[in-house]
């Protein structure tokens, strides 16, 4: 049954998926520089949603590409080893993003004996009780900010092996405990704990499970989705309504002409957008975005082969590894726009100077992997 | 040449410097009245003076644990601490964190005596007000905890200083957050407290001009970068001005 299923699910490469997700990193990037006047490029400031629910969808959709041929072909077992190892990657790279970035706070302020950089070393929570810090990041407990989107994708990977089979075999079935999971997680509030002990997670997996899993539902649907095209203009019609509709509650954020125009009776219901529980606003969001890309990027686009995109594919095709480098950058672009007080120029130097080294080292990484398939082969 | 567009680039980087945090020091800002705690901090005073040391427990909610700023060295209590560091040069400055987000006053009180107790503090700034006005908690419930938890704390040796509420979206467009903010004001009055200001100082911005994107998170809610900071370094100047250390001339210029 699962093997018949699988079968529909595309053996060819969806450029789409690393073309968006190659653009999701870049965001992720510079919407981790603060106060970052490129950040009006991402979607972050036209709407309710931003790059986080591009990365979590697409890696939720990934999956099931990558995972459900191979259990069709070697069994569940060695499918369920490999996430397995998937995730233990990632665990590694946690730990070694976590010690890098540990490092360097460490380098640049003992360099420029910025006391207040001493102090944020400290106020991330090691100063008081470093081997505990240490003992609770092992745990993934201790995330420093910004630290804290691996750990969300390492729990949601792994309970995917299970879910895996139930999910090729009953899509709809595991869409619905899905959205009942997360209405359940935003009903209670739900969370798990962090260190130290009053943090919980920024990205409640609980919650934000349900953007994963939406992403891996319509990867098994994707070959029947044509239903949805009858309904392609009361949902264009209802999708384009709710973006102008986000876009100008994003944009009275910088505007408080448009601000006052919106009725107190409207603005109870909106706030707070939540984003450690995905709040349905941001999820509604993301979905009528992707209404939009489906309708309009069809997976056999020429476009998608342009050259010209080839820097943005190439961060996607090695996402782990451009994220890790990502967040250390945004690290550093924040240091030396602080440096330069923010300087308009700093925020722009930064910025390209940042997505220039992650595409270089996801080429570098494009270049080993050829290298070692060529020597396998 | 590309060395020397490099170099070009490093000295314009250094010559078109500060535009934003220059811009961001000016937005800072709060009428000297607005600042007035309207009850001095004799104990911190004391200590100041005596043993040059002073202890601040930060009691609260997510505002304080810092949720929205991009790191925690920018939520409110850590800065309340580096500008004190600053402006009170010579003095002894812990700021003790106790936010925990999603706390509402009761589960404040419930753990006053143990936090306070824990800390040895000469003060205690309790923020407080939104998570209540939030869950529309009644105003007499709301006024009866704000007083036990007064209560509990005071007996421990430190004085109070209230927060109130955020003015962001997501409290504005409830119906009354001005009456929780009037509770508040009553009860420092009533219970000779302190009281910080942050719902008027905050409004006062937004009425200058000030959007809501400059100090608040996308979530409507919660206070960024420079909402944190500011509340820090306004919060120090309100401080400072109610311990007024004799021996201290630091005179503070909070612009109007």
């Amino acid at each position: 049954m699962g093997r018949m299923k699988t079968a529909a699910i595309p053996g060819v490469r969806d450029l789409r998926l690393d073309l968006f997700r190659g653009l999701a990193l870049w965001f992720i990037f510079i919407d981790h520089v603060p106060d970052n006047v490129v950040s009006w490029l991402t979607v972050r400031n036209y709407g309710f949603s931003d790059a986080t629910e591009i990365f979590v969808y697409i890696s939720g959709y990934t999956a099931v590409i990558a995972y459900s041929r191979m259990m069709a072909r070697q069994g569940w077992m060695r499918a369920a080893a490999r996430i397995w190892r998937r995730v233990w990657q990632l665990y590694v790279a946690h730990i070694l993003l976590f010690v890098a970035f540990i490092a360097q706070i460490a380098w640049v302020s003992t360099k420029s004996d910025t006391a207040a950089l001493i102090e944020e070393m400290q106020l991330l929570g090691l100063g008081q009780d470093p081997y505990r810090a240490m003992l609770e990041a092992a745990l993934l407990n201790f995330r420093p900010t910004n630290l804290d989107v691996l750990p969300l994708y390492i729990v949601l990977l792994a309970f995917f092996p299970l879910l895996l089979p139930v999910l090729l075999r009953w899509p709809r079935a595991v869409l619905l405990a899905s959205l009942a999971l997360y209405a359940a997680t935003c009903h209670f509030d739900w969370n798990l704990t962090g260190y130290p002990a009053e943090k919980v997670w920024f990205f409640n997996p609980m919650a934000w499970q349900v953007v994963f899993y939406t992403g891996a539902v319509m990867a098994v649907l994707a070959p029947n989705l044509g239903w949805m095209d009858r309904w392609r203009r009361p949902v264009s019609v209802a999708a384009f309504l709710y973006l102008c509709f986000a876009a100008f509650i994003a944009l009275s954020w910088h505007y408080n002409s448009l601000e006052n125009l919106i009725p107190d009776i409207v603005a109870r219901q909106i706030y707070p957008i939540d984003k450690t529980n995905v709040d349905i606003l941001r999820f509604l969001h993301f979905l009528a975005i992707a209404w939009f890309v489906r309708l309009a990027v069809p997976a056999d686009a020429a476009f998608l082969r342009w050259r010209l995109l080839q820097p943005l594919r190439r961060c996607g095709e090695h996402s782990l590894q451009i994220f890790c480098v990502g967040t250390f950058l945004a690290l550093s672009a924040q240091i030396v726009d602080a440096h330069f007080d923010g300087s308009l120029l700093s925020q722009l130097v930064v910025s390209f100077l940042g997505i220039a080294i992650m595409t270089a080292f996801a080429y570098a990484a494009t270049w080993f992997k050829v290298k070692s398939d060529l020597k396998a082969g | 040449m590309k060395l020397r567009s490099l170099v070009l680039g490093a000295l314009m980087a250094i010559l078109l410097p500060s535009v934003a945090s220059l811009a961001d020091d000016a937005k800072c800002r709060a009428s000297r009245k607005m600042l007035d705690l309207g009850n001095p901090l004799e104990v911190a005073r004391a200590s100041v003076a005596d043993k040059k040391q002073l202890r601040i427990v930060a009691m609260g909610s997510s505002s304080t644990q810092g949720y929205g700023a991009s790191n925690p060295a920018f939520a409110y209590p850590a800065q309340l601490k580096m500008n004190l560091d600053r402006i009170m040069p010579g003095v002894d400055v812990h700021v003790f964190n106790k936010g925990v987000g999603g706390q509402d006053a009761d589960e404040e009180v419930e753990r006053m005596s143990a936090d306070v107790k824990e800390h040895k503090a000469q003060i205690v700034v309790w923020q407080v007000g939104t998570n209540s006005a939030i869950r529309r908690t009644p105003l007499d419930k709301f006024a009866a905890k704000l007083r036990a938890g007064i209560d509990i704390g005071r007996k421990l040796g430190p004085e109070f200083v209230l927060m109130n509420l955020q003015y962001v979206p997501a409290v504005v467009a409830l119906p009354d957050e001005e009456e929780y903010a009037r509770v508040m004001a009553e009860v420092a009055k009533e219970k000779n407290v302190g009281l910080f200001r942050r719902f008027e100082i905050m409004r006062a911005w937004y009425n200058d001009g000030m959007p809501y994107a400059q100090f608040v998170t996308n979530d409507g809610l919660h206070l960024n970068d420079f909402g944190q900071k500011c509340i820090g370094k306004l919060l120090s100047l309100s401080i400072l001005n109610a311990v007024k250390p004799p021996q201290l001339t630091v005179e503070p210029k909070p612009r109007n």
